[in-house]
């Protein structure tokens, strides 16, 4: 649909919040422990955080929960019953950041290859993104190098742009005019002067990001044409410690397990996060592992994040230059730096 | 949209004891619907659940042309093979699936055909086996070689006996050490190229079995003039959704529960792990 | 269907190893879903190693205690909490009223208020001094070296100061597996130029980004260690100023280090320790037999004063310990020569304030250790700990237990130990409780309750205390904080951790000893172990099983490397190098015979390319398939032959 663009005062945000939170859950940023910012459920517009750097823990988990109920299983005498365990609960996330939303988007395109994962996209379809732009990169972010920020060209519900007294309101699927309509009192059509407005603002953002951080081209093609050497491999993963902090806090990774778990005499089988960086990742029941040593398992992650065969098939490199993984990852072994080792064929000298 | 997650309840009609540690499991859906539901192909696996441990991927051992008796041959490996084991008559498990490639049976009317198996191989293999004996005048010449570790370590006994008597196939067995009572081939499973004659040029050859028997048989064939695109296999990866989702079995960009898990070797050659 | 959320985030410290990490704990509608990472936490500073992503697993997961049981006609049968502690109150009483002897076990595992309470009901309950924690046996030399060179055993230097080192000074055993989080500081100081130097039997990832790797065969750390003090002292690089104004015994050192060889290794180590401005000496525990661990930790805590990297900003060493409340433990007195802050028992000061404070006379008679009372005690209390799992000699810890007439256990999870329990009560696990937990840097930090415990399994201190009020011990908390403010009495250096600290922020640090006195200098003993009888060693490899630790072996994600591990070899391996094992013409998977002075065992063998010849590995999973050859011994020297 072609994008409906209205604005809203600033002053009338908390009474669209209350309508929201009305119609749905509303999950925004909040304060957590000590200074931490952790996206929780609201139940009153004054707990959201609007001065923050983007939280750790990405929102994936509002889509796909790190421990996903999936299938309840019930004894029934001798037989067995099996429903599956799905949530379609209207839940809105405000106030995330594109990179966030370009990773919601990645993993529903994922989950709607076929066959479609109906447990992920009913989560997926019952969730409203709202999102704000970024006017400055925040200190570890590189959303320019994947087109992921800081303004996106589409492929949200609720874009917000601050211009200062009011915020731009760009609504780009049925679901944020939805969203929209439910409190349409409170927002007017923005003018050609404001929306104009917020394309400045976009350039004056894009050119704060200066030098770029990551360049992928020319990392994906020598990752794509097996030109990264085994040693170069055997580097960088002496400088992992494997704890799969990439993959859990990446808003684009998904890799997952699935086990049964007995609760109350019967069994619940979920899906649980899970890396491939982790040893046991590939174990096979006989004992045999394909990527029994560090070095392959970094190689299996870049190829998947960056790899052109990859990008044919996603449309789109695995990363949105959040720069999380940078700040969770115990080692040196992160995207920035691998993809430059990547580049100039060296590590750490 | 699917409830891709969600298996089919399907009871234990037959067990069959092949080996100590394997046994084959004839499965009825509970439901008739899910029985039409689930068209598979020959070499295409399902994940069977046990309730109360979790699920794992087998590979069908039965043919779509016998549709009454859906099979799986399970060694017993670890928890939940130890579990199916000791289910009986009337038990109910969970089934997934049909999931991967499958064998290209269409692709494969009127050639030769040569099944290589060793000891558990065995059972993949068997699925096209029905399929092309259940058609037989739609293939060429069918060469089944069999090996297994002892005597004792042969699956379908009764049935290797059949195919030994069938006019129409030609069929070799080894084992690798005899026991009293046997008065068979003895050596591995290459020992028998020479009890037969193969035609490379219009030969399509299906291997299975444990890594190393794969790998000297493959090395044979190849020497004896079969091109990669001729000689297939299966390949085996720790699984999880079975769907392309998971990435446990992704090898390069390609899955094995979805573009395999049977490969030809020019498909395997270009696999990156 | 709709199921809102009803989500929960709850901040809390990490129960896996002693680094004492951050994050917060997630629930749903009162079950765990995950965890999340703290930005803000001192410690993690945003990150987490693998066990701390998997921490809400084996609550969720595992197979838990959900009721009080009491064992009739040889099984376990659940029973009303007045009934088993009736019967425990009981069983206890008359064990102890027919002069038998009692013991009681903490845990690593456990909070600080559950360890105290059970070394109170110890000492003031039942009498007795039999009071320890399992993995005390593997710690104990380490600290104990540390005591003799400074007098306490608190660590002097933190995770976040070893990144800004010059020089780190590593033994280990594998510090990217034990300790993860100290491994990062580690590579953060190396990748900005510092010079790592590792001590160890094996080629680990610290090795490979080290600028020195000094492999040792077992028991052979002393002597390295005695070269490095050689080292700095014929270079004449100790510093004056330190060892003249704090250290005692230099002239003793000087002579017990005089003949000592030195490697052109060990001298350039030792003068990147001497030169840096900012060192980190990390030790973990060391193999040896007798008193040699004890006295390579005091040779190593020797080589950190003499360089002044024990009293200077920025420097300093730090324990390795293995487990996430070691510390804890030990600072509750769970020991049976140690009083509630780690205090002797001798001591009359520290006497006289429990004896006020818990208004009972202290058992004079001093205990035994775990190991020890295992093997006599009748009645034994077991809180959250597993000795098969963590003792050495493990199966023979079991066949104790399961001789005893009375074993009582408290845990939130099915351990083996629990099979031999004659009674057991649930309690929570660390994501179901209020308590806290002392880091190895001696950080006092919060565990908080996500969820409820499932069933009718309550907080460890509360069914403590309930048994201390049966033991005529007075108690009255209404809370773990009220423990906490009596533990402060108990132990003066907690006093210091204030409620503000804990509630609004991540915890508080330990009082350190304000007059730091003087440094006893030690050189260390070297001993050969090998004979021309026996020329090989066998060692332990590592000082923990995480594998059959419950917070790992419940996790679906953690637990499966060690699971197929032990599917896969039914009957262990020893590890030996490639030379060895075609010398003695055989092959990974052969068996081999070992003996030793204290017996002989036939083990499979693995091949691995980084040891050294003469030395032969056993992985702390598999030492009871070669009990008759170690025993308690952590490194014998053995013969080896074909089976």
């Amino acid at each position: 649909m072609q994008p409906i663009v209205l604005t809203i005062q600033k002053q009338e945000i908390a009474k669209w919040l209350e309508k929201l939170l009305e119609t749905g859950e509303v999950i925004a940023p909040g304060a957590g422990h000590c200074g931490d910012v952790i996206f929780s459920t609201i139940s009153s517009p004054a707990q959201v955080l609007w001065d923050f750097e983007n939280p750790l823990h990405p929102p994936k988990q509002f889509v796909l929960p790190q421990t996903d109920p999936i299938v309840a299983i019930k004894r029934n005498g001798q037989g067995h019953e099996v429903e599956p365990i799905y949530d379609d609960t209207r839940r809105f996330l405000f106030n995330v950041r594109s990179c966030d939303v370009k990773g919601i988007a990645f993993l529903t395109r994922m989950h709607e290859m076929e066959p479609a994962d109906a447990s992920y996209l009913r989560r997926a379809n019952s969730l409203t993104v709202i999102s704000l732009t970024c006017s400055a990169p925040c200190p570890l972010g590189f959303c320019v190098c994947s087109d992921s920020g800081p303004f996106l060209s589409g492929g949200y519900d609720i874009q917000l742009t601050d211009l200062g007294e009011n915020y731009l309101v760009e609504v780009g699927t049925e679901k944020g005019e939805a969203a929209v309509s439910n409190a349409a009192n409170l927002f007017r059509t923005a003018t050609e002067g404001e929306v104009s407005l917020r394309k400045r603002l976009e350039t004056a953002a894009r050119n704060r990001f200066g030098q770029e951080t990551c360049h992928f081209a020319s990392a994906m093609r020598r990752i794509s044409t097996g030109r990264v050497e085994d040693a170069l491999w055997e580097k960088i993963s002496d400088w992992c410690l494997e704890c799969g902090g990439c993959s859990l806090i990446c808003p684009t990774c998904y890799c997952f397990s699935v086990k049964d778990r007995v609760r109350d005499g019967d069994w619940i089988r979920c899906r649980t996060w899970d890396s491939c960086q982790y040893a046991a990742f590939t174990l096979e029941a006989s004992g045999h592992n394909p990527r029994e040593h560090r070095k392959e398992r970094m190689k299996r992650r870049f190829f998947h994040k960056v790899s052109a065969q990859y990008y044919v098939r996603d449309g789109t490199v695995g990363c949105v230059g959040c720069g999380r993984c940078i700040k969770v990852c115990l080692g040196t072994a992160h995207m920035p730096a691998v993809v430059g080792a990547i580049r100039k064929g060296k590590w750490h000298e | 949209m699917n409830d891709v997650f969600l298996p089919y309840i399907a009871r234990i009609v037959e067990v069959c004891d092949e080996t100590p540690d394997t046994k084959t499991f004839t499965l009825r859906f509970r439901e008739l619907k899910d029985s039409t539901d689930f068209q598979f192909l020959p070499g295409q696996f399902l994940e069977l659940s046990v309730f109360g441990y979790g699920e794992a991927p087998f590979c069908m051992a039965s043919s779509p042309t016998r549709p009454d008796a859906l099979q799986t041959t399970v060694r017993r490996t670890g928890q939940l093979t130890d579990a199916l084991h000791r289910l009986g008559n009337g038990d109910e498990v969970g089934i997934r699936g049909p999931f991967g490639n499958g064998f290209d049976v269409e692709g494969t009317r009127g050639k030769d055909l040569l099944f290589v198996a060793g000891g558990i191989g065995l059972p993949p293999l068997r699925s096209l086996i029905w399929n092309v004996l259940d058609e037989r005048d739609r293939f060429g010449k069918v060469t089944i070689l069999y090996g297994a570790r002892t005597p004792t370590d042969l699956v379908y006994k009764h049935e290797l006996k059949e195919w030994g008597k069938r006019s129409d196939v030609e069929f070799h067995v080894t084992v690798d050490r005899a026991e009293p009572g046997w008065t068979g081939n003895v050596g591995m499973v290459p020992v028998l190229f020479e009890k037969t004659t193969l035609r490379p040029e219009s030969t399509l050859a299906y291997v299975c079995g444990p890594p190393i028997m794969i790998k000297f048989v493959v090395q044979d064939l190849f020497m004896r003039g079969f091109k990669d695109e001729a000689v297939i296999s299966t390949l085996e990866r720790m699984m999880q959704c079975g769907i392309g989702k998971c990435n446990h079995c992704a090898i390069g960009h390609r899955y094995v529960c979805r573009d395999g898990p049977v490969f030809n070797y020019k498909q395997i050659r270009e696999l990156v792990e | 269907m709709s199921i809102p959320s009803d989500m929960l985030t709850i901040p809390t410290t990490c129960p896996f190893c002693a680094c004492g990490c951050g994050f917060y704990l997630l629930a749903n509608k009162g079950e765990l879903v995950g965890v999340a990472p703290s930005e803000t936490h001192p410690v993690s500073r945003g990150r987490l190693c693998a066990r701390g992503w998997a921490a809400h697993e084996a609550p969720l997961w595992g197979s838990r205690l959900r009721e009080p049981l009491v064992k009739r006609n040889g099984t376990l049968e659940s029973v009303s909490w007045a009934e088993a502690l009736d019967h425990v109150t009981g069983r206890i009483k008359d064990l102890i009223d027919a002069g038998k002897s009692i013991g009681v076990l903490g845990s690593p595992r456990a909070t600080n208020e559950e360890n105290y309470l059970a070394g109170k009901l110890a000492r003031a309950g039942f009498q007795t001094n039999n009071v320890d924690f399992s993995y005390h046996s593997i710690c104990r030399p380490l600290i104990a070296g540390l005591e003799e060179v400074t007098g306490e055993y608190a660590c002097s230097i933190s995770l976040n100061d070893i990144e800004s080192s010059e020089t780190i000074l590593l033994i280990e055993g594998n510090l990217a597996k034990t300790h993860p989080r100290a491994a990062f500081s580690v590579m953060k100081a190396v990748e900005t130029g510092a010079r790592l130097i590792t001590i160890g039997y094996t080629r680990t990832q610290m090795a490979s980004l080290s600028s020195l790797c000094l492999q040792t065969a077992p028991g052979g750390e002393g002597e390295v260690i005695n070269g490095l003090l050689a080292g700095v002292l014929h270079l004449g690089l100790e510093d004056r100023i330190s060892v003249a104004g704090h250290c005692e015994g230099y002239d003793a050192l000087r002579r017990d280090v005089g003949a000592v060889k030195m490697t052109e290794e060990m001298q350039r180590a030792a003068e990147w320790i001497a030169r840096a401005k900012r060192a980190s000496l990390l030790m973990a525990p060391t193999s040896g037999q007798g008193d040699q661990p004890r006295k390579d930790a005091a040779a190593f805590a020797t080589l950190a004063a003499i360089t002044g990297h024990l009293n200077r900003p920025g420097s300093g060493l730090l324990l390795l310990l293995g487990r996430s409340n070691v510390r804890g433990a030990c600072d509750m007195g769970v020991a049976p020569d140690r009083l509630p802050g780690y205090q002797p028992f001798y001591d009359g000061r520290s006497q006289q304030r429990l004896q006020d404070l818990w208004g009972k006379k202290l058992p004079s008679a001093r205990g035994l250790d775990a190991e020890s009372f295992l093997q006599s005690v009748s009645g034994l209390i077991v809180l959250a700990d597993d000795p098969p799992s963590v003792l050495p000699m493990g199966q023979r810890a079991m066949a104790a237990m399961e001789r005893m007439e009375s074993l009582v256990v408290l845990d939130a999870f099915v351990t083996p130990t629990v099979g031999a329990a004659h009674a057991v009560l649930p309690i929570a696990s660390f994501a179901e409780t209020e308590g806290t937990l002392t880091s190895m840097e001696g950080r006092v930090q919060r565990v908080r309750a996500t969820t409820d415990p499932p069933g009718e399994a309550r907080p460890g201190w509360q069914v403590l205390a309930e048994l201390c009020a049966r033991f005529d011990v007075r108690v009255s908390f209404s809370s773990a904080t009220d423990v906490l403010r009596e533990i402060a009495q108990a132990a003066p250096r907690y006093a210091r951790i204030g409620q503000r600290m804990l509630d609004e922020g991540w915890g508080g640090t330990l009082a350190e000893d304000s007059a730091r006195g003087k440094f006893v200098l030690h050189a260390t003993g070297v001993a050969a172990l090998t004979s021309a009888e026996r020329p090989q060693v066998l060692a332990r490899d590592g000082a923990f099983d995480w594998g059959r630790d419950p917070l790992v072996s419940f996790s679906p994600t953690l637990s499966r490397d060690y699971q197929s591990q032990r599917k896969l070899f039914p009957n262990g391996f020893v590890e030996m190098c490639k030379q060895d094992a075609d010398e003695l013409g055989v092959r990974a998977g052969w068996q081999v015979k070992l003996t030793s002075v204290h017996g002989d065992a036939v083990v499979p063998i693995q091949v691995r390319t980084d040891l050294k010849p003469g030395v032969l590995l056993v992985p702390y999973a598999f030492r009871d398939h070669v009990a008759n050859v170690l025993c308690t011994d952590s490194v014998t020297a053995v013969k080896v032959e074909q089976a």
